[in-house]
């Protein structure tokens, strides 16, 4: 859980790629396994029934899971110490968080499909009351989220049921299992692909980013934000998860300057069957100045996570990443 | 009003734009003279470092006088050129103080 010390200014970090691209391999079984999904997968997506798709994906899986493995021990004694549970368990755990994570990424082929939002199957959305509350205040509601695997196609339904999300991503994500094909060549394309499958986004490193984010919550509508997100330019650190993590602190800026709510969702669940949860909105303190605010809200936005995490460690798909 | 109708706003007052100078290096912390530096690169240093800081200062903006900016309008295009951002600031000034007026007069 997260420690009661955080430092509270704002520290700037290198938004350079940690390693410079002519270090890198030429590929590596990453990359073989992204212009896989890229391409021929991609293709087939188009025509193929969604239970193919996923039956792909399980065929694939021994590989995806073969090619993280070292990532997954490490991942494995993580979740024992946070989730408090037998080794045998936390290696489950990093498994099938491994899977999930897979799935997502065929969750957002079935998002490119035109039909996408007829094929996203809700079977329930609970606290809807605790969103409904949140918007009627008038000044937007930021929902604070983790990186769970449902996420993208909860925001998908929400949005094609009268409740657009705006999305916040990450123009840059950091990858340590990339070689040059997949910094060069694979990741601009990922990139595009992901934001034919979210049209309603915003990229963290672009100049509006946090006031696209304003002027959402100023039209009283709702923006997502990953709480869990390793920030890169202007950072907080503080414990979570019991790891030092840097938090953006941007995200404290916009709600305190914006007075919107904040209402933590979780998604759980995939494309074919997933559900949402809203839990009551954040009990802010709206202390004035920046660190006066940050301070007196950090812990509360990092445990709305942190708890979602524990209940349901197999669907956060960040336990297996090399940060 | 779209941000292209902006390019075409004119100049705002010299006294606006004084007062936006000001706004701009303390709600950023800046240290830096109040008249003797480029705006438009000081903004894209700042901005291009954290995209927070423009709300910062679009807050402290309305603050200052006594405005909100209207959604549409929050876009970096409205801030990139402080002519065009004295101008608008102008006019929402103006339009406020002409309704204050008419309702006085009512």
């Amino acid at each position: 859980m997260a420690g009661p010390e955080a430092t509270l200014a704002p520290q700037p970090v290198s938004d350079v790629d940690p390693k410079p691209l002519a270090e890198l391999p030429l590929f590596t079984l990453h990359d073989l396994l992204w212009l896989f999904y890229l391409y021929p997968l991609r293709l087939l997506a188009a025509i193929l029934p969604r239970w193919c798709l996923y039956a792909i994906g399980k065929l694939s899986d021994p590989i995806i899971q073969f090619q993280a493995r070292h990532r997954k021990a490490s991942a494995a004694l993580w979740i024992a110490r946070v989730c408090d549970t037998t080794p045998a368990l936390a290696e489950r755990i990093a498994r099938r968080s491994l899977s999930n994570k897979a799935v997502r990424y065929l969750d957002q082929l079935v998002l490119l499909r035109p039909s996408a939002a007829k094929m996203l199957r809700c079977t329930s959305i609970d606290g809807i009351q605790h969103l409904e509350s949140a918007l009627a205040l008038g000044r937007g509601v930021i929902l604070l989220a983790g990186h769970f695997c449902a996420n993208r196609v909860a925001v998908r339904y929400l949005a094609s049921h009268g409740h657009p999300v705006l999305s916040v991503h990450n123009r840059r994500p950091s990858n340590k299992c990339e070689g040059r094909l997949g910094r060069q060549f694979l990741q601009p394309r990922s990139i595009r692909l992901q934001s034919l499958a979210f049209p309603d986004h915003v990229y963290i490193q672009d100049p509006n980013c946090s006031l696209s984010i304003l002027q959402r919550l100023r039209a009283g509508g709702l923006a997502v934000i990953h709480a869990d997100g390793r920030g890169r330019t202007k950072v907080v650190e503080h414990l979570f998860l019991g790891r030092p993590w840097p938090v953006p602190a941007g995200i404290f800026e916009i709600v305190r300057l914006s007075g919107c709510a904040v209402v933590p969702m979780l998604c759980l669940g995939r494309s074919d069957g997933f559900r949402i949860r809203f839990d009551p909105m954040l009990d802010l303190d709206r202390a004035p100045s920046r660190d006066a605010f940050l301070s007196a809200n950090l812990p509360c936005f990092l445990s709305a996570v942190e708890r979602q995490i524990i209940q349901n460690p197999e669907e956060w798909i960040l336990w297996n990443h090399q940060f | 009003m779209e941000p292209s109708i902006l390019s075409g706003a004119g100049s705002g007052s010299r006294e606006t734009m004084h007062r936006i100078r000001r706004v701009f290096v303390e709600s950023l912390h800046l240290n830096l003279p109040e008249e003797n530096f480029s705006y438009e690169d000081q903004l894209d240093e700042t901005v291009g470092l954290d995209s927070v800081a423009v709300i910062e200062f679009i807050t402290a903006l309305e603050q200052e006088f006594g405005m909100t900016f209207e959604p549409e309008m929050l876009t970096i295009e409205l801030v990139r050129s402080i002519q065009d951002l004295a101008a608008y600031v102008d006019s929402r000034t103006v339009r406020a103080s002409g309704l204050l007026n008419e309702r006085r007069d009512f």
